[in-house]
């Protein structure tokens, strides 16, 4: 009897250009209403495909506004001049390709754009490095660990602008605490400058997003490493395999899709550091330590040279975008507990 | 070697560990409290002599820091407010259904999610100078900060729906609700908590958003506190320890309702992050 009225109902479904599962799945159980036009479209909406579909296109719709067409825009704009005159115009003079050019010919250009790649490389090799580790030392079971694993994550929820102001004091050069420190251990005679000094400003930066991103990655990869059968680290015992041959022949195959998603999103989140950079060096001494994603924010509202910024914006768009498919990819067909 | 010394040795080395890894926090807390000398003190004290309780006060006077945390709760909450509502239903949907379709949504929330904020942010000032927002800068914040988080909002709830058994659903239906009657009276009463922690996280993330407040708000009584500290900053400053009291002041309520909530906090983030 219900899988008569099952069928019944799947074959009337509005919905029934979606696969037969899904509506199946979901017990249209009850008797269709009959009724004029005006009732069906307003019993759609509680009550029907009308409900699903006003649910999802009223933030798509939101975010097509507010985030799309600034995305749209932004493009326009680069290819656009735009200055603090014909701001507020909507029809400004075209210029083709004449901003990027006039970008890739600035001396700082390749300064910065080598300080991204830096920047990028090094925070996540520390962030995922330091993570992998102290996840590993959690994953052994005592007790409190997971409590202890959570209490990591203050790092991450804090404000990044926090963030940068409590680093730019631990790294200030006459009285910042990190330099004592290393001073103590030996490893440096004199102090370190590390905002003024164009050797080391950027370290400065990596090393507290370091901080701010580590736990973050030490989280994900934890879940990643919770989802590792144990049957399988016992039979390898058993097989006479050591510590260290089990993690790499048992641990990282197995953390191979974790650990992808992993760094796609940490490149991802790299790119998106900006409050670091205004807390700590502001790009410089001299662009020393200037990463494109703040520089795009000085064109435009330092410097008012809206083109630029969003010349710079829609190149750097365009690569996160890549990052995030390598992430989606990653992370889709994936069965995690 | 016994249990007992094992899951001892192991809390100790877990405790030194956070203990390294939280200093930076400690080192705020510890700097608020010094005068002006002991801060520039060699080699640093790591428990201050005599401890400045009353910088707190001076620092929220002299600073506005009223004004400034109620902007930043404004804008906070108002960005929640309007992510929720519009999220929620958005997840709920792409949790009910697998086709094309969804996929499709799915992956488009996903590119929206990794967009960075300074770099989105000269299209949306520009084009909400020509809209006229900027003449209700906190609205134009509140509406920039939603694009922006919506999307990971709508991929952590969405973990959640996923995890409401249909059943109870198909069972209300059943039942003689609606769609309407089911969602709100079942489907919602069993989602709550995972709403309520994403929606904690995205509060936290719009308390100390800076880069659409710094660039949008031109009024400095309209700024949040994230803005405030940054102008509290110069170049070239050395009152660390009311800048550090400012920041306490700022990350305190934060952090404790993270310890609170921390379990969680953390088991929201992974269930959605991941999937």
């Amino acid at each position: 009897m219900a899988a008569g009225i099952h069928r019944r109902t799947a074959l009337l479904h509005p919905l029934s250009f979606l696969p037969r599962e899904a509506i199946s799945g979901f017990g249209r159980d009850r008797p269709r209403r009959q009724g004029i036009v005006m009732k069906r479209l307003l019993s759609s909406v509680t009550d029907g495909s009308g409900f699903d579909i006003g649910l999802v296109l009223l933030p798509l719709a939101f975010l097509f506004v507010l985030s799309g067409l600034p995305l749209v825009y932004n493009v326009v704009m680069s290819f656009q001049e735009v200055d603090m005159f014909s701001l507020g115009s909507f029809w400004r003079p075209f210029v083709g390709f004449k901003n990027y050019v006039d970008l890739f010919s600035q001396p700082e250009t390749r300064t910065i754009l080598l300080n991204t790649a830096l920047f990028v490389s090094a925070s996540i090799a520390g962030q995922f490095l330091i993570g992998f580790g102290l996840a590993l030392f959690f994953w052994m079971n005592f007790p409190g660990a997971s409590w202890l694993r959570g209490l990591f994550l203050v790092s991450w929820v804090m404000p990044g602008l926090v963030v940068g102001a409590i680093w730019n004091w631990i790294l200030s050069g006459d009285f910042g605490v990190l330099n004592f420190f290393l001073r103590e251990m030996g490893v440096i005679e004199g102090n370190i400058f590390w905002r003024s000094d164009p050797h080391y400003s950027l370290w400065a930066v990596i090393i507290a997003n370091i901080w701010l991103g580590t736990s973050f990655n030490m989280i994900l990869l934890s879940v990643g490493l919770s989802g590792i059968p144990k049957d399988l680290y016992e039979a390898a015992e058993l097989d006479g395999a050591n510590s260290l041959q089990r993690f790499f022949t048992i641990t990282l195959p197995m953390m191979r899709s974790t650990i992808g998603a992993i760094i796609a999103l940490g490149l991802i989140f790299t790119l998106q550091q900006f409050d670091l950079f205004a807390g700590i060096t502001s790009g410089g001494p001299n662009n020393a330590s200037n990463v494109t994603q703040y520089w795009a924010w000085d064109l435009s509202f330092r410097q008012y040279d809206f083109a630029k910024g969003a010349t710079i914006s829609v190149i750097m768009i365009v690569f996160v975008m890549l990052a995030s498919v390598v992430y989606v990819r990653s992370t889709r067909h994936e069965v995690r507990g | 070697m016994s249990d007992t010394f094992r899951n001892r040795l192991m809390v100790g080395v877990a405790l030194a560990l956070a203990a390294i890894y939280l200093f930076p926090l400690y080192w705020m807390y510890i700097t608020a409290l010094k005068t002006g000398s002991a801060m520039f003190a060699t080699p640093p004290k790591f428990l201050p002599s005599e401890p400045q309780w009353s910088i707190y006060s001076y620092v929220w006077e002299s600073r506005n820091m009223g004004r400034y945390l109620w902007n930043s709760l404004v804008i906070a909450l108002g960005a929640v407010s309007l992510i929720t509502v519009l999220g929620v239903g958005c997840a709920y949907v792409l949790a009910r259904y697998r086709n094309v379709w969804v996929d499709v949504g799915l992956f488009l929330i996903l590119m929206l999610q990794v967009l960075p904020a300074s770099l989105m942010v000269t299209p949306i000032f520009v084009g909400f100078s020509q809209f006229g927002l900027l003449d209700m800068p906190r609205l134009a914040v509140i509406l920039a900060i939603a694009a922006k988080s919506m999307p990971f909002f709508v991929v952590l709830v969405r973990a959640t729906f996923m995890s409401v058994p249909m059943e109870l659903e198909e069972a209300a239906l059943v039942d003689g609700n609606s769609r309407i009657g089911a969602f709100f009276n079942i489907v919602l009463p069993l989602a709550r908590n995972g709403i309520l922690v994403s929606a904690i996280l995205i509060f936290m993330q719009a308390f100390g958003e800076f880069v659409y407040s710094k660039s949008l708000i031109q009024a400095v009584e309209l700024q949040p506190a994230s803005v405030g500290l940054n102008s509290f900053m110069g170049p070239n400053t050395n009152e660390w320890n009311n800048i550090m009291a400012y920041a306490t002041i700022y990350v305190t309520p934060i952090l404790a309702a993270f310890v609170l909530l921390q379990r969680r906090i953390v088991s929201g983030l992974t269930s959605g992050a991941l999937k």
